[in-house]
């Protein structure tokens, strides 16, 4: 290719490419959508999300009237629990369990007081509704923090010792640290995902939708006796669409994650928006890919929705690699967002560089030729 | 309403549908597909994560205590580290999620009866998964101390280890876990999954149906016709209905057969509630299908209202009570969370109408306004 070809090849390439920027921005409806997930979907995903057990309620059966049970009680409060106060029965706990008005019940036996007084063994029911599972491990988690808590202060005071004397006894002091993210704040993470989930679901969807409309439209006729070769017709769609895709994330990260979460963004911004732009060009390659099997926008989407979703879950995104069962396990290396993540959280929230990051890197652009080169590929056999 | 004329225009939607053989297939391997995916995939089981230690000590004392946490079905080791600093790298990458440290002469402080300190890093980037991870750290030492102090009383006030034990621990939580006695996750989430499915499908069917005739252009012969609006989408939605009321029997199956889920309550009961829910949702479709023009923005716009407060604001993956205020008011603005408590209440609770004829009324309430907004809204003349 001699320099003047090579600047025609340039010229066209830009030439549609802001041809396809023109017509995104004459369709407000899909801008005002586009800028909606930029900013108020991942705004919602990181504010109001919070997987943590807060004031879940609770009531208590006192069988005991006593100083101890009341003290064990009181110790049921926020943030973790709310304590909604005393119930008479069974029946009646079960019914409000049945409703869901309560997560769960604490019966605290007869005699609990005089038992724990003679040093004797007692134990106090705890009912969980585990219909939600994460909140009923949780619950129980911390009820049996409180009550070991309760039973050690307890036995201290009746042996008469001082919290000096505590930390002559031989045990071993637990010292947690918790990394990257301290205070284990929901809302980092889950708008780092919300984001890095938007920008799945646009790459794949915005070029598809830009090479289907023309062959609705009938206008792929035109562009296909035209001079442009398949890839000047798709590659601009993409450029375009990346571009659109790019702005977002900026707008998303300095307007929203930054700012209104408080993130420390703590690797290379320049290397997260270089690894964005290579994300978007392997995924918009399964975009391109779905534009040549559908003839209209309602089976792009329907396609677009059916591959999301499995590359969402196979993404480690809700539920990290390692606790997988081993056959998804390995079916994840062909999710491009896996790669997308572990590089995307690894920069963000770990500060993590290339040194680090090269292998998930590698996965990601061999991921990204092989399925780019497969949509243009499929394209061309079409319209070639 | 002439039913003559509702029924010639579901006979045409039907014949449309049918000819559509991708949109007829994705019509039903879409919700299952969704299903499959999402069941396997979303999993709060936090186990089997992965560790690495350093141990400064090198005792019987310090292996047996790490042994507790190697031999733990929660854990997976990954091996010995000989510095901190060999750590960072390892929990950057993500190949480990936890470290634990045992600080030199952890024996020789134990056996001389003082109290000692144990570190452990834990990677907070899931921050569920690092609550988890805590509490079952702290589980584990609180095992230990509790035997070394029981050792250390029976030595030192020379009493049975009966008494000791007694003395160490006087209190037992027994907890006991109703409707999902195993802690199953994918119980609550497979039954929980009824509720996001038919939340997106059915809108999606009917948002599409109605824009399509909009986008070519074939509405204007609806337009021009002698039948009336509400006529027209009656007709419109009758056919969607039987595919969702179809649907809803083969997810059914599925959450029983595949998942393994039970199904305690009655399955009249909960077929009609479901049914109302379909309605409601396909009333979500119909008012976005007069919001747009294209069927592009359609998609987009029904994925927004519909997949995020099913994701988010229903309950099924964060609790409503953990929620903040301005969310929970949000989140009882959907009918998701209405069907997500008639979903658990009868395949885990075995409840019935008795108990959730609340959560039924507000699901007909929604669905009459849904559609009597959508038939006000219905115009047979554009205003474009």
């Amino acid at each position: 290719m001699n320099g003047h070809a090579f600047l025609l090849w340039w010229d066209r390439i830009i030439a549609m490419t802001l041809k396809e920027l023109k017509q995104l921005i004459r369709d407000p409806v899909l801008l005002l959508i586009i800028s909606y997930f930029f900013t108020a979907d991942v705004y919602m995903a990181g504010s109001g999300i919070n997987l943590n057990l807060r004031n879940a309620s609770v009531m208590v059966i006192d069988r005991d009237h006593s100083a101890a049970s009341r003290e064990l009680m009181y110790r049921f409060r926020k943030p973790y629990f709310d304590l909604k106060g005393e119930i008479s029965g069974k029946n009646e706990a079960e019914d409000l369990l049945n409703r869901g008005r309560i997560l769960a019940v604490l019966d605290i036996p007869e005699n609990f007081q005089s038992l724990l007084l003679q040093g004797k063994p007692t134990a106090v029911q705890f009912q969980v509704d585990t219909s939600n599972t994460v909140l009923g491990t949780l619950a129980t988690g911390y009820a049996t923090e409180i009550t070991a808590g309760f039973a050690q202060d307890f036995v201290a005071k009746r042996l008469g010792l001082n919290a000096e004397q505590m930390d002559a006894l031989p045990v071993i002091q637990n010292r947690h640290r918790v990394l990257y993210n301290p205070n284990q704040i929901d809302g980092w993470f889950m708008s780092i995902s919300e984001l890095l989930t938007v920008i799945t679901m646009l790459s794949m969807m915005l070029p598809a939708a830009a090479a289907v409309r023309e062959k609705e439209r009938g206008t792929i006729e035109q562009l296909a006796v035209s001079p442009l070769s398949p890839l000047q017709i798709l590659l601009p769609k993409v450029i375009s669409m990346g571009l659109v895709i790019l702005l977002g994330v900026a707008v998303c990260l300095f307007l929203i994650i930054i700012p209104v979460f408080h993130l420390p963004f703590k690797g290379s911004i320049g290397l997260f928006f270089a690894v964005t732009a290579l994300y978007v060009f392997t995924t918009s390659g399964i975009g391109l890919f779905i534009a040549t099997i559908s003839h209209s926008l309602g089976q792009v989407t329907m396609l677009v929705i059916l591959l999301l979703m499995p590359i969402l879950l196979l993404s480690g995104a809700w539920t990290p690699p390692e606790a997988m069962p081993p056959g998804i396990r390995w079916a994840m290396y062909i999710s491009p967002l896996y790669y997308f993540n572990e590089i995307g959280y690894a920069i963000l929230m770990k500060g993590a560089g290339v040194d680090i990051l090269w292998d998930s890197l590698l996965g990601l652009t061999g991921l990204g030729a092989v399925f780019f080169n497969f949509g243009v590929w499929r394209f061309r056999r079409q319209f070639g | 309403m002439n039913l003559s004329r509702v029924w010639a225009v579901t006979y045409k939607e039907w014949r449309e549908i049918l000819r559509d053989r991708l949109f007829f297939t994705m019509a039903f391997v879409l919700p299952v597909g969704i299903f499959l995916v999402l069941g396997y995939g979303i999993s709060f089981d936090v186990e089997k994560i992965p560790f690495a230690v350093l141990d400064q000590d090198r005792t019987a004392m310090s292996r047996d205590f790490l042994h507790r946490f190697i031999d733990s079905r929660y854990f997976e080791y990954k091996g010995n580290v000989q510095s901190e600093r060999e750590l960072d790298p390892l929990l950057a990458h993500s190949d480990i999620r936890f470290a634990v440290i045992i600080p030199p002469r952890f024996q020789e402080q134990l056996m001389a009866g003082r109290a000692t300190s144990v570190q452990s890093l834990i990677d907070g980037v899931f921050p569920y998964r690092a609550e988890v991870a805590k509490g079952y750290v702290s589980a584990i030492i609180a095992n230990f101390n509790a035997q070394s102090l029981m050792g250390y009383l029976v030595r030192k006030q020379g009493i049975s280890t009966e008494q000791a034990r007694v003395q160490v621990s006087p209190l037992r939580l027994e907890s006991r876990y109703l409707y999902n006695q195993a802690l199953r996750s994918q119980w609550s989430i497979s039954s929980g999954l009824m509720m996001l499915v038919l939340m997106v499908t059915p809108p999606f069917l009917t948002a599409l149906g109605v824009v399509r005739e909009k986008e070519n252009g074939s509405i204007y012969n609806i337009y021009a016709s002698t039948i009336s609006g509400s006529e027209f989408i009656l007709g419109k939605f009758l056919p969607y209905l039987l595919i969702s009321c179809l649907n809803i029997f083969i997810l059914w199956w599925v959450v029983m057969n595949v998942f393994g889920t039970p199904f305690k309550g009655h399955p009249v009961f909960y077929y009609a509630a479901s049914i109302i829910y379909v309605i409601c949702t396909a009333g979500v479709g119909l008012l976005v299908s007069l919001l747009v023009r294209t069927q592009v923005a359609a998609v987009m716009l029904t994925m927004v209202i519909s997949f995020v407060p099913a994701m988010l604001y229903s309950g099924l993956l964060v609790p409503i009570e953990s929620m903040g205020t301005a969310t929970k008011i949000e989140s009882h603005l959907f009918p998701t969370l209405y069907y997500l408590r008639i979903t658990w209440g009868s395949f885990l609770k075995g409840l019935g109408w008795d108990e959730l004829w609340f959560d039924v009324a507000a699901l007909m309430l929604y669905a009459v306004i849904l559609w009597v907004v959508g038939f006000l809204n219905f115009h047979k003349r554009p205003s474009a």
